[in-house]
């Protein structure tokens, strides 16, 4: 393992919050309507109402922002999964709480239309979904206070799947239009992204942030073992159950926000990984910048490259992301198993 | 209770049926896969021919609600088919019901595939529904009022204005008529200059971003919920066509419905193009 030094933390993190700040830039400044860098530049300094203020403050910074918000998200939720389930697949959906989020988003749209709400009424029935699961999870899956890795897990698994046989049942009994939506929203996108909604899932992404952070040291340990990492003085259960639960509430926010966006929580802990090593001190908010980038980048290519059309940005990160992350791990492969 | 009821209503609904089509006239038993093409067999007078429906019909038609229902859109229950005992099966094709077609045919029963993205496509498809159930007379007469009420239409909009028109079809993913349908037809003979007829997709999935930049003058919304239209379009003022208060709500059933009542639904968008009140601005 590479010693990691303040310097080394403190230069990775620059090189990624530019990383960022230029995937950020680039989302303003892209997209199908021929602005121009002037007019980009004229919109953000005064708001006239236009239709150059309406697409940069209104269209493209409040999905710049929430694609950052939401691969930030994705991205610490596929890091912590892997850390306290110990398992290198477990991505932030692994656990059913995204499962549950989609039943309750799925119901408000196929229900929605015959009660009367609109698109609405789609995040916050998601995120009451995610909650009910990740409190039924716990339930199902503790014993006395504690909760095992492999126990949550199988759990997790079965609900995925009991969520996935009730939104093809809910899918089915659904018409045309409520069909096609709940289908995009499996595929996860941004088109609908408002920014008064950016508040509720940065508010769960610093929660579990704060969280991860300062339990850093503890996840490093409970990579050697939960009994090993009890024996260096690591109060397990107590720090399971508080990541778990902020971890659930964080990919509850996103998947509300933007559907299922896949592939984000699973590559950007992996690729970082790869590059970084394994310490959860720089991998966590390394995720978490790394993350935010990736979607970023990920959803301005969903909106510009077909012209006006929209693209999934769901479908992009598993396009852009499962070849890119095979590449690496090759790389890394031939690295340490080279004559 | 209410099951029981729903039997009765059910038994009594197929005897009426039965009743109508014995005697003599061999009309042949149709079951309809396609809330468009349910929609032409009743506009023909041709209801008594038929003795099944799917689901999202039997929405778009609540007087067919004691018909039997074959199961939706996508999953059309063979069996339930096969149990109606139909002559005839009629649908729009789709990727998922290409097997079912195939597996119906094995089994000895008409399969009659009917397209619905072009007017012309459509209107054949009258005349062709028309044939096969004994209504080619009823047929005719509605393919030539469709026919004369779009020359009516594109007679007026010659002289009219042409302002740039943008068809909602879903708010929220955004979804809008593009290039090559009968929709994009009937708003260029309404008038209208279709914003969006460069994709080349009938119906395509834009952005916000884009419908910003096109600067549409007319907004026709044809989307569900046509009382969360107005709140939702104030949310963007720099649209020429909010701006001005030319958002107009239009019924999806009457409109956007590839049926037999495209008639009066082209004199509505003339209407609305030419910005008469149609009673309808949400």
């Amino acid at each position: 393992m590479r010693v990691l030094s303040p310097r080394r933390v403190a230069l990775t993190l620059a090189a990624l919050t530019g990383l960022l700040l230029a995937t950020g830039l680039v989302g303003t400044v892209a997209g199908p309507s021929a602005l121009s860098v002037p007019d980009v530049i004229s919109a953000l300094i005064g708001d006239d109402g236009g239709p150059a203020s309406d697409i940069v403050l209104r269209v493209r910074l409040p999905r710049v922002l929430l694609a950052a918000l939401v691969g930030a998200s994705l991205a610490v939720a596929g890091v912590l999964f892997q850390a306290l389930l110990r398992n290198p697949l477990a991505d932030p959906f692994v656990l059913g709480v995204s499962g549950g989020a989609a039943v309750g988003g799925i119901a408000a749209l196929s229900l929605g239309s015959a009660l009367g709400w609109g698109y609405a009424a789609v995040p916050p029935a998601a995120f009451a979904g995610a909650v009910v699961t990740t409190v039924v999870l716990y339930a199902v899956a503790s014993q006395d206070g504690r909760v095992s890795g492999t126990h949550l897990l199988l759990t997790g698994v079965v609900f995925n799947a009991f969520a996935s046989a009730t939104i093809v049942f809910l899918a089915s009994l659904a018409g045309l239009t409520e069909g096609a939506s709940i289908f995009l929203w499996l595929i996860g996108s941004l088109s609908a992204a408002r920014a008064d909604v950016a508040g509720w899932v940065a508010l769960f992404l610093v929660a579990g942030l704060a969280t991860a952070l300062p339990a850093a040291r503890n996840l490093n340990l409970l990579a050697l073992g939960e009994e090993s990492a009890r024996q260096l003085g690591v109060d397990v259960g107590r720090q399971q159950r508080l990541l778990l639960v902020a971890t659930s509430l964080m990919v509850g926010a996103a998947v509300a926000v933007a559907g299922l966006v896949g592939f984000v929580g699973l590559i950007i802990p992996h690729l970082l990984r790869l590059a970084l090593g394994p310490d959860h001190r720089l991998l966590l908010p390394a995720s978490a910048l790394g993350g935010a980038a990736f979607l970023v980048a990920c959803d301005t290519a969903a909106r510009t490259l077909l012209g006006g059309r929209e693209l999934p940005v769901g479908a992009l990160t598993a396009l852009a992301g499962g070849p890119l992350f095979l590449f690496l791990l090759r790389r890394q492969h031939r690295r340490v198993f080279a004559p | 209770m209410i099951g029981r009821r729903l039997l009765l209503t059910l038994l009594l609904g197929l005897a009426s049926l039965r009743s109508f089509a014995e005697p003599g006239q061999a009309l042949p038993r149709v079951v309809s896969l396609n809330p468009s093409l349910t929609a032409i067999l009743l506009a023909l007078d041709a209801s008594p021919a038929l003795v099944g429906i799917d689901d999202w019909s039997a929405r778009t038609h609540p007087q067919l609600a004691a018909l039997p229902r074959v199961g939706g859109l996508f999953n059309p229950s063979l069996e339930g088919i096969l149990a109606l005992e139909p002559d005839l099966v009629v649908w729009v094709p789709s990727a998922q019901q290409r097997n079912l077609q195939q597996r119906l045919e094995a089994l000895d029963v008409e399969v009659l595939t009917l397209d619905n993205i072009t007017l012309p496509q459509l209107l054949d498809s009258i005349e062709r529904l028309g044939a096969r159930v004994q209504r080619e007379r009823e047929a005719r007469e509605r393919v030539r009022a469709i026919r004369a009420a779009w020359t009516r239409e594109e007679r007026r909009a010659a002289r009219g204005p042409h302002p740039r028109t943008v068809l909602v079809l879903q708010r929220d993913p955004l979804f809008v008529v593009g290039g090559g349908s009968f929709l994009d037809a009937m708003l260029r003979a309404a008038g209208a200059e279709n914003a969006a007829a460069d994709f080349g997709e009938a119906y395509p999935r834009v952005g916000v971003e884009w419908l910003i930049a096109a600067a549409p003058q007319l907004i026709i919304d044809a989307a569900e919920g046509p009382e969360r239209a107005r709140g939702h379009w104030s949310r963007w003022p720099s649209l020429p066509a909010v701006a001005s208060g030319r958002v107009v709500t239009v019924p999806a059933d009457l409109v956007t419905l590839p049926g037999p009542q495209l008639d009066r639904a082209v004199a509505l968008l003339g209407r609305v193009v030419r910005g008469e009140d149609v009673g309808m601005a949400p």
